[in-house]
């Protein structure tokens, strides 16, 4: 698309799409408001660009001149922020038109989309169901057909998870791949932006567009941007580990069945098939639940009624004031996760929870290594445990809703990159399959996803 | 393990977050039951030769330190009741002196 008047139909088109699927409550900014910023961007954008017109959505937790930054909680309710996040910046850049903020879990702090200050997000294909989380705004809009892709963030599985249970495409960027400039923190250490797809080529074009050094972010690498692989023929010459831990005696046997075929696919393609050991995944939960409570708690601090979003008044005293407005501003969700992060910080319990996690997390990030040491080029698992679950289902066991992101934890504690993409289908649910590869290959990734993606059934029933 | 109410609410103020005492039960309770389940990570035996993982960049490369003008998301006319030719009005001195007189 190079036309100035087919960007503004793409714009008003997108505009319409999102009205129409407004009952998901996937898109938190206002049809009107939209509309306005679309035709906008659609004629300020330069056509030479390679997103030119390309409607991408923004989770709510990427800072955007245009709309509020609001991270789903109420904490930050109407909050603009003064700048805008690199990653978005790049977009503009490359004529891709922002879709609007997507709902998401408060703070990206959750498995569901039902931790966000403005309602639940409703799966697509079930409204009974989630989308998964955190990003499940993004996914819906992406997997309703409203956008072909949306950004959304990774810090223990929030892009790859929701993409699963949507039957969409989600990749997970090395650390350090894409600035996390106006990325409002979370776990500083583990997230990452990444992008949601309806297809490997449209969430690898948007990744390739975002990714690259940015002097305004200290943790993301001096590299050119990714450079897109040809789509190959056939996946002969790679080597797929599968990892045995990945499949363990009870895994939901629609998931299982979902995952032999590809196995079976990935021989056909001529790659070579090994099972590899990573040990310590099943400590991967509990390493990551540890870690990032522990830096939200410290990155949080920050929202106090003083200096964002609105305060809660009626404090006798500063500190009053400060515990009134995050009582009240926070979500039971976030409260729960900044209470466990001081637990585990505060004297006593430092080596027994943090130290010990970190030392968990060398070791998780190790076994990846021995594993590439041995010849694998890729690593093949489930992206989820089972398909989406009922809205509720989880809500009252923590526990239960963190072990969703059983699979996806680990490339975000050892820093790795990862793509997930849909496999197959239970009872007309979508699950989805991830590969998780070495870091900065993610054009390897990539390449094997274009592959699979030619031949596997993904809305056959598995 | 189990936190007891007396805990949670130290560690609330802690980390400067009001508790109501309607929801410290559940949240002593759920608070618990994360901590029994996190507290796995104890099995594996010490490594104490293990060096923290920290992912990106070796170094870190710092920016040139100069002075920049910073963004705001409002302009300093919003913030202010008064404000005329670049300055914040405010009342004279001279008022609070006769006013606390």
């Amino acid at each position: 698309m190079n036309d100035p008047s087919e960007a503004l139909a793409s714009a008003k088109a997108a505009a319409d799409r999102v009205v129409k699927t407004k009952r998901l409550n996937a898109c938190l900014t206002g049809p009107k408001d939209l509309r306005k910023s679309l035709v906008a961007q659609a004629q300020a954008a330069h056509p030479s660009g390679v997103l030119y017109g390309m409607p991408v959505a923004v989770k709510d937790n990427i800072a955007t001149l245009d709309f509020p930054t609001t991270c789903g909680s109420k904490i930050l309710e109407g909050y603009r922020s003064p700048y805008e996040a690199t990653a978005v910046v790049k977009l503009r850049a490359a004529g891709a038109l922002i879709t609007g903020k997507t709902n998401c879990d408060e703070f990206a702090m959750g498995s569901s989309t039902e931790h966000s200050a403005y309602g639940r997000t409703l799966h697509p294909f079930d409204k009974t169901r989630v989308p998964g989380g955190s990003s499940g705004g993004s996914a819906a809009l992406v997997a309703a057909g409203v956008v072909p892709a949306a950004l959304g963030s990774e810090t223990g599985g929030s892009v790859r998870q929701p993409a699963s249970l949507c039957g969409v495409v989600g990749i997970k960027p090395t650390y350090g791949r894409v600035s996390r400039y106006g990325l409002v923190a979370f776990g500083s250490s583990l997230d990452q932006i990444g992008v949601l797809g309806r297809s490997v080529h449209d969430a690898a074009r948007v990744l390739s567009v975002i990714s690259g050094r940015d002097p305004k972010d200290s943790t993301c690498e001096d590299r050119d941007p990714l450079r897109l692989p040809t789509v190959p023929e056939s996946l002969q010459g790679f080597v797929i580990g599968i990892p045995k831990e990945y499949f363990p005696a009870d895994l939901d046997p629609a998931v299982r069945r979902a995952c032999d075929r590809v196995i079976r696919l990935f021989r056909e393609q001529g790659a070579a098939v090994r099972e590899v050991s990573l040990p310590h995944t099943s400590f991967a939960v509990a390493t990551y639940y540890i870690l990032a409570p522990a830096e939200a708690s410290s990155n949080l601090a920050r929202y106090d009624g003083a200096r964002y979003g609105p305060r809660f008044d009626g404090a006798t005293d500063v500190r009053a004031l400060y515990r009134a407005t995050r009582g009240q501003g926070f979500g039971a969700e976030v409260r729960r996760r900044i209470l466990i992060g001081t637990y585990v910080l505060s004297s006593g319990y430092y080596d027994a929870y943090y130290r010990k996690a970190q030392q968990m997390r060398a070791l998780i990030a190790q076994d990846f290594r021995n594993a590439f040491d041995r010849g694998v080029d890729l690593l093949f698992t489930p992206t989820t445990p089972t398909a989406a679950f009922k809205a509720g289902e989880k809500l009252a066991d923590p526990v239960a809703m963190y072990l969703s992101d059983i699979f996806t934890v680990t490339a975000n504690l050892a820093g790795l990159p990862a793509i997930s993409l849909p496999i197959g289908r239970a009872k007309g649910l979508p699950l989805g399959g991830q590969f998780i590869g070495q870091a900065f290959l993610e054009d390897e990734l990539i390449e094997a996803a274009y592959a699979l993606e030619r031949v596997v059934p993904a809305t056959t029933e598995a | 393990m189990s936190v007891t109410h007396d805990e949670v609410l130290k560690i609330a103020r802690l980390a400067e977050v009001d508790v109501s005492p309607e929801a410290l039960p559940l949240l002593a309770e759920q608070m618990s039951r994360i901590l029994d389940y996190v507290a796995q990570i104890n099995s594996v035996p010490a490594s104490e030769g293990v060096k923290p993982f920290v992912p990106g960049p070796d170094a870190v490369r710092f920016r040139v330190d100069e002075v920049k003008p910073w963004p705001l998301a409002f302009g300093p006319a919003k913030l202010a009741p008064v404000f005329r030719d670049g300055f914040f009005l405010v009342p004279k001195l001279g008022q609070f002196e006769q006013e606390e007189g």
